[in-house]
């Protein structure tokens, strides 16, 4: 197996993954505040308890946004070659995955609302046995890549 | 080739009539009950639910008759063709260069009259319903419509060559019997039982359940003595029983490029799996049946059929050491019987850690409840847990194994039974190497290969080993790198 694959994500990757981490974390936190609430409240348990709940979101918060999406796009890295699409992902369990562009059978690209916003776009590539992805690329590079998988895909079936 | 278009059995009117009446009776035995229930049983209601039964029985062999009217099937130039609908037309066509396979299934009642039910699939056929069935063919119909589909899809060069189908192996009586018995599928049967007794318990009356335990309860010991394996025998018995259902008369045959399997008591299944499909092939040995040195052969197909959807029994019992010879005559792209490398002796640790785990909190949650809740030691039982824990961790170590052969993956792993699959390099859809901090300090990784297999993939999956030879493994997997010994 060769070296790390060549390319990164667009780094505009880590502010849309801390926003949607805000936004899922959110709940939580609406949670832990009525927890918190509840426990001076209803069962009269003193302050330093009763904040437990919204100190231990608040330690998710500065994990999921604070932390992680740096680790995860340093991780993550990409690259086509001539027969091959090489990826790599992971912040704990390190993932290294090898597709042949002959056993590709569609590429799509992917553009939710906020990614929209962020003008980035996900390639995503499926073989027989299920889908691959790569996310958050700015979409003129995703389309760029889209474009090269569908070409590759088709020299590799005409050899 | 004939043009013509051709009707079902006549006994695919009683087929028609019967599935009816099996829909609609669903929809009237709880109401029919309820109604005998409360008018009491008198001659005027038995009368009056008898008429209804006729009523309906009529009008299903009337809508029996109507529907065997409306189907006409035919074989017209290059493609199959199905009418069908009794108010409104279908008209299903299947080029015959999508037919995939033509199989037949023969229930109760075919088998009674000596028809089959004949199965059309396409390659890119759903998993659920066949593309196009007919409920009633006699044995001649149905060869006829099988050579005509089959003969013309052939080159005229083909024709010759394509041999009669050849036998590969038939499951004995004894065999069968073995595989019920060693099928590991009494647990199934045990959870049926209980299914059943609760059942059984709730139509019996109180009073009668209270004086049975009045009367055992003196002897509750020897009762639960005898009861237990008693219970356990029956659902053995069950096991048995399932197994003689689906799998008698196992018949594996291949002819060119197509698998066949025929099997069942009462209904006779016939499959085709083209060897096309086939994505990888698992050897499994059971956690009863190792020790005798026997095994079945599944195979990953890519998805189409019915039960051949995702993973279908190439056999069901046979023992170990012949599986290879089996695979060289059925499907040669899958027989490998290398020699596998074994796992480093630093994975060992992580094997038995991993295995231990579970163990290991239960037995804490264990403990601590007992000490703080009920003040005593019992939790403390929960150890009698670690070691058979750590034995299944070892064994799992033990029989982990992974060999690269003349372009097939094989690898050998053990959840409860020891399964090893053999995929060939070019059905691999993707490889992959993980790792965890934990496996980085050990120089150790997970080694992931993707097959297809029904609408999805199955992972082929060796953990723990050199990383190193997880990359060299992925590298010399990929399509770059063609190692063709020639053989």
């Amino acid at each position: 197996m060769k070296g790390e694959p060549a390319e990164r994500l667009d780094p505009r990757a880590k502010t849309l993954w801390r926003i949607t981490g805000t936004l899922n974390t959110l709940p939580l936190l609406a949670g832990a505040g009525l927890g918190s609430w509840a426990l001076v409240q209803l069962a009269d348990r003193p302050f330093l308890i009763a904040v437990l709940p919204i100190v231990a979101v608040f330690a998710l918060v500065v994990l999921s946004v604070g932390i992680m999406p740096g680790l995860r796009w340093r991780r993550w890295r990409y690259e086509i070659r001539s027969d091959e699409v090489d990826l790599q992902r992971g912040i704990f369990w390190v993932a290294r995955t090898l597709v042949p562009l002959a056993r590709i059978q569609h590429v799509d690209t992917r553009q939710g609302p906020l990614q929209r916003r962020f003008g980035l776009a996900t390639v995503v590539f499926y073989t027989a046995a299920g889908p691959n992805q790569i996310p958050e690329l700015s979409t003129p590079v995703a389309a760029d890549v889209r474009d090269r998988i569908a070409e590759l895909t088709r020299e590799q079936d005409e050899l | 080739m004939s043009f013509k278009e051709r009707r079902l059995h006549p006994v695919a009117m009683l087929i028609g009539a019967m599935r009816t009446i099996r829909r609609w009776v669903s929809a009237f035995v709880l109401p029919g009950v309820a109604f005998l229930m409360s008018q009491g049983f008198n001659l005027r209601t038995l009368v009056l639910v008898a008429l209804g039964a006729l009523v309906v029985a009529a009008l299903a062999a009337l809508w029996g008759f109507l529907s065997w009217r409306a189907t006409t099937y035919a074989v017209s130039g290059s493609a199959f063709r199905l009418r069908t609908g009794v108010f409104q037309k279908n008209e299903r066509t299947i080029p015959l260069e999508h037919v995939q396979s033509v199989d037949t299934v023969q229930g109760v009642i075919q088998r009674f009259f000596d028809v089959f039910e004949v199965r059309v699939e396409t390659a890119g056929g759903g998993t659920a319903e066949p593309d196009a069935s007919l409920s009633a063919l006699n044995r001649a119909s149905a060869e006829a419509l099988r050579r005509e589909i089959k003969g013309s899809r052939c080159e005229p060069s083909g024709v010759e060559e394509e041999a009669k189908s050849e036998v590969l192996r038939r499951l004995s009586t004894r065999e069968l019997l073995v595989a019920g018995a060693t099928s590991g599928q009494i647990g199934i049967a045990l959870s049926l039982l209980a299914v059943g007794s609760q059942v059984f318990d709730d139509v019996l009356s109180e009073g009668f359940v209270r004086n049975l335990f009045d009367a055992l309860a003196p002897r509750s010991t020897t009762v639960a003595l005898v009861l237990v394996p008693a219970v356990v025998l029956l659902a053995w018995l069950l096991a048995i029983a399932g197994t003689i259902l689906a799998y008698a008369g196992f018949t594996l045959s291949r002819e060119g490029d197509l698998l066949y399997i025929k099997r069942g008591l009462l209904e006779r299944r016939e499959a085709t799996i083209p060897l096309a499909r086939i994505q990888a092939v698992r050897i499994s040995e059971g956690v009863l049946r190792q020790p005798f040195g026997l095994a079945s052969l599944r195979v990953e197909s890519a998805g189409y059929g019915e039960d051949a959807g995702v993973s279908t029994t190439l056999f069901p019992l046979l023992p170990r050491r012949e599986a290879h010879a089996l695979l060289l005559r059925a499907a040669p792209e899958f027989a490998a019987a290398p020699v596998l490398a074994p796992l480093p002796r630093r994975a060992l640790r992580r094997y038995v850690f991993r295995a231990t785990v579970p163990a290991l909190v239960v037995l804490a949650g264990a403990a601590g409840l007992s000490f703080f809740v009920f003040g005593s030691a019992a939790g403390l039982l929960g150890l009698l847990l670690v070691p058979p824990a750590a034995a299944h961790g070892w064994l799992r170590y033990r029989d982990a194994g992974w060999a690269l052969e003349r372009d097939r993956l094989v690898v050998r792993s053990r959840s409860l039974a020891r399964a090893t699959a053999i995929a060939p390099r070019r059905r691999l859809q993707s490889r992959g190497v993980v790792r965890s901090p934990f496996q980085r300090r050990a120089r150790l990784a997970t080694f992931l290969a993707e097959v297809a297999s029904g609408a999805g993939g199955a992972a082929v999956q060796v953990t723990d080993l050199d990383t190193d030879a997880a990359e060299t493994l992925a590298g010399d997997l990929g399509p770059g790198s063609r190692c063709r010994v020639a053989t």
